[in-house]
């Protein structure tokens, strides 16, 4: 009888691993569903996964949308670009923030606090000004520095948590075999990181390619716009959407973002692996 | 190894993304009069109206050029409120009257009063011109507006013994009677997107001699009286004595609400006007429908005017020119091509009196055109704490209501005291 019941544990694991995987997909299950149905179906009662008729012609409708392309090229410039700046100041900045002791530990971990409490409504127009005094509105480098001005302390905070996860004995050890900090840091704690580092990058890469806000209130001309601000044109006047083709083109802009997930995932996965076999 | 991989990479990317915004800089200043106009068309054919008339435009002024910046309605108004205060807004803006009006008293609008020409001044209906005229100071051209429609399946009323009305208007009475008539088994006499009940509540008031505001600015002042409960009590009514509403479509928006008319579960649907071409596009095919008459109140069929506007920037350094261009793009033939490609009216007389002639009766165009000349001042437009008492009282209020969970005294009740709230 505990052998039976033994032997049907992972299958219901793997039935409640499927139900949760259904539930997580479902909403772009649905996106993909509804970006190959004609209008006339999306405003019909009945409702079916598959379609009844397969209407391509929104794919080709968000395509011929201007700037569509143009846009997801922003998006992913401005994306990894702010992703590599945050990780780049937030890799040695978050090991100051979970080493150190005293005044400027307990500053830097208040600052991080305080800026998550302020609405963005509340900043941008200050923002917005500085940048236009420093003539980075309207400009991709501007963006850049805000997203990775607005991802830096969240990601500050979570790889702190990931630094402080690793026994400060690790690198005693490392010091006590003739390293310095700086190859303390690079051959054993960097390394150690990279599960952290691998999330914390997924975590800012997203936060920047679904922004919206700020790129629309900075972002004037229609060749600086980004992936957001072009599909937000789908949406009209007097509750007017053009869902066939909006889904269409959300579709299309989630593709890099899956990629990248893809890519990183297995990075996330092989981090925590070798952490493992270290520890 | 895998470090310097990264950070190699993080440069390149950082390289190329600042050469990415060195391409995208302007281009000098030297030429021609150069106006941003921000259009917020979304629809295809209407962003290829609007093009088309630009094109016109630069064709013929070689010296001012006006160059589109498209812009999606969402989250605009923050846009345009950051830009206004960076000092940083387009020539020429895109809006819709009911939010522009705070800008113009912020002081952000040009005063296009004598800017605008005799002959479009006389060209637009009255109540409509009000809807663009603050502090005696006309703000903006107004171009494209929707008003209520009742559309309705011509077999369902038919079977029903009703006879389709016809004629200049038709009373909500009559509507009543039809609803009744036509809900039968499974079929409700009319289907209505109720879920954010306020503008639609105030935009058809006036045809019972609603008015909700009196008053401008922060001197507005809220009555909920006769004419202004009429309408929710009817809907009230209807819904729950009548049992002529189909009870899901209040809870829905009126575009979620179409799909119970075209699945033949509603007789009848009342809808923005813009509908018209959505229902000639997407319904079965076989579902054979007609545009209503204007709907009237004991007042007539009025319905308040919010129309899309266009405005110049106060701080523009081509008023004049933005002024010139907006109103070579409210010329007959233009206002009438952007308002077919929308599916919306016309602002000006001549130009609903040209898509008449053009189009006929098709998809109901000429009974939708009739209503253009119903529209009045919308007196909401003008009140600062409109837009928070629409969303923070009467909305949840209307809400309440249209559940049950209130009655008309509470209603009343409610709609006043929450706005005497705010405004204190």
């Amino acid at each position: 009888m505990r052998v039976f019941a033994q032997q049907l544990v992972r299958p219901a694991q793997y039935v409640a691993l499927a139900g949760y995987i259904v539930f997580l997909g479902f909403p772009l299950l649905w996106l993909i569903s509804a970006s190959v149905k004609s209008s006339a179906e999306l405003n019909s009662l009945v409702v079916s996964l598959l379609p009844q008729e397969w209407h391509w012609a929104n794919y080709a409708d968000a395509l011929a949308r201007q700037g569509l392309v143009s846009s997801a090229g922003n998006s992913a410039i401005v994306a990894l670009a702010s992703t590599a700046l945050v990780i780049l100041i937030a890799l040695p900045a978050s090991y100051v923030l979970a080493r150190l002791k005293g005044a400027i530990r307990a500053a830097g971990v208040g600052w991080i606090l305080v800026s998550q409490v302020f609405p963005v409504i509340l900043v941008v127009l200050p923002l917005f000004l500085i940048l236009r005094t420093i003539g980075l509105t309207d400009s991709l480098v501007g963006l850049i520095l805000v997203h990775t001005t607005y991802t830096m302390p969240f990601a500050l905070w979570m790889l702190q948590g990931y630094v402080a996860a690793i026994p400060v004995d690790l690198e005693e050890a490392g010091a006590v075999d003739g390293g310095n900090r700086l190859v303390v840091l690079r051959r054993i704690v960097f390394p150690l990181l990279a599960p952290g580092v691998v999330a914390t990058a997924m975590f800012s890469f997203v936060s920047s390619w679904n922004e919206f806000f700020f790129a629309l209130v900075l972002l004037q001309s229609p060749e600086n716009y980004t992936l957001p601000i072009t599909l937000s044109t789908f949406i009209g006047g007097e509750g007017k959407v053009a869902l066939g083709p909006l889904a269409a083109g959300s579709v299309l802009a989630a593709i890099p973002s899956i990629v990248f997930f893809s890519i990183m995932q297995k990075k996330l996965t092989g981090g925590l692996m070798a952490g493992a076999v270290k520890g | 190894m895998k470090t310097r991989g990264v950070s190699i990479a993080a440069c390149l990317t950082i390289t190329t993304a600042l050469l990415a915004s060195c391409g995208s800089g302007d281009a000098g200043d030297d030429g021609p009069v150069t106006l941003k106009f921000q259009a917020l068309s979304d629809q295809p054919a209407a962003i290829a109206a609007t093009e088309s008339i630009v094109e016109d435009w630069n064709t013929e002024n070689p010296d001012i050029q006006v160059e589109i910046v498209p812009a999606g309605w969402d989250g605009v108004y923050d846009k345009l409120i950051t830009q206004f205060n960076g000092g940083a807004a387009p020539d020429i803006i895109h809006f819709e009257a009911a939010s522009i009006v705070s800008f113009a008293r912020d002081g952000y609008l040009a005063d296009l009063t004598d800017l605008m020409s005799d002959e479009r001044r006389a060209d637009i209906p009255e109540g409509i011109l009000d809807s663009v005229t603050v502090d005696d100071q006309v703000i903006a051209y107004p171009t494209e507006l929707q008003s209520y429609v009742a559309f309705a399946n011509r077999t369902l009323l038919e079977d029903a013994g009703v006879e389709i009305p016809t004629g200049d208007t038709m009373t909500w009475d009559e509507l009543r009677e039809i609803a009744k008539a036509t809900t039968k088994g499974d079929v409700y006499g009319l289907g209505w997107g109720l879920s954010s009940p306020t503008a639609t509540f105030m935009s058809l008031a006036p045809g019972f001699g609603g008015t909700y505001l009196e008053g401008t600015g922060e001197d507005a002042t809220l009555t909920i009286g006769e004419g202004e409960m009429a309408l929710p009590e009817l809907v009230h009514d209807m819904a729950y004595e009548d049992e002529s509403i189909l009870p899901v479509t209040m809870t829905q928006s009126g575009s979620e609400a179409i799909a119970s008319f075209y699945a033949g579960q509603t007789a009848m649907t009342v809808q923005g006007s813009y509908q018209a071409a959505n229902i000639a596009k997407d319904a079965p095919k076989d579902l054979d429908w007609v545009a209503l008459p204007p709907l009237a109140g004991p007042e007539g069929p009025q319905q308040a005017a919010n129309p899309q506007t266009l405005s110049v920037n106060i701080d523009s350094e081509h008023v004049e020119e933005s002024a010139e261009f907006i109103e070579f793009f409210t010329q007959t033939e233009n206002l009438a091509a952007l308002n077919e490609a929308d599916a919306l009216i016309p602002a000006t007389t001549s130009a609903q009196e040209s898509l008449t002639e053009k189009l006929g009766d098709e998809n109901g165009w000429s009974t939708i055109l009739a209503g253009g000349q119903n529209f009045v001042s919308a007196p909401y437009l003008f009140a600062d704490s409109y837009a928070q008492w629409k969303d923070t009282v009467a909305t949840p209020a209307y809400q309440r209501y249209l559940a049950q969970e209130t009655d008309e005294t509470e209603l009343a009740d409610q709609l006043t005291s929450g706005w005497t709230e705010i405004t204190q």
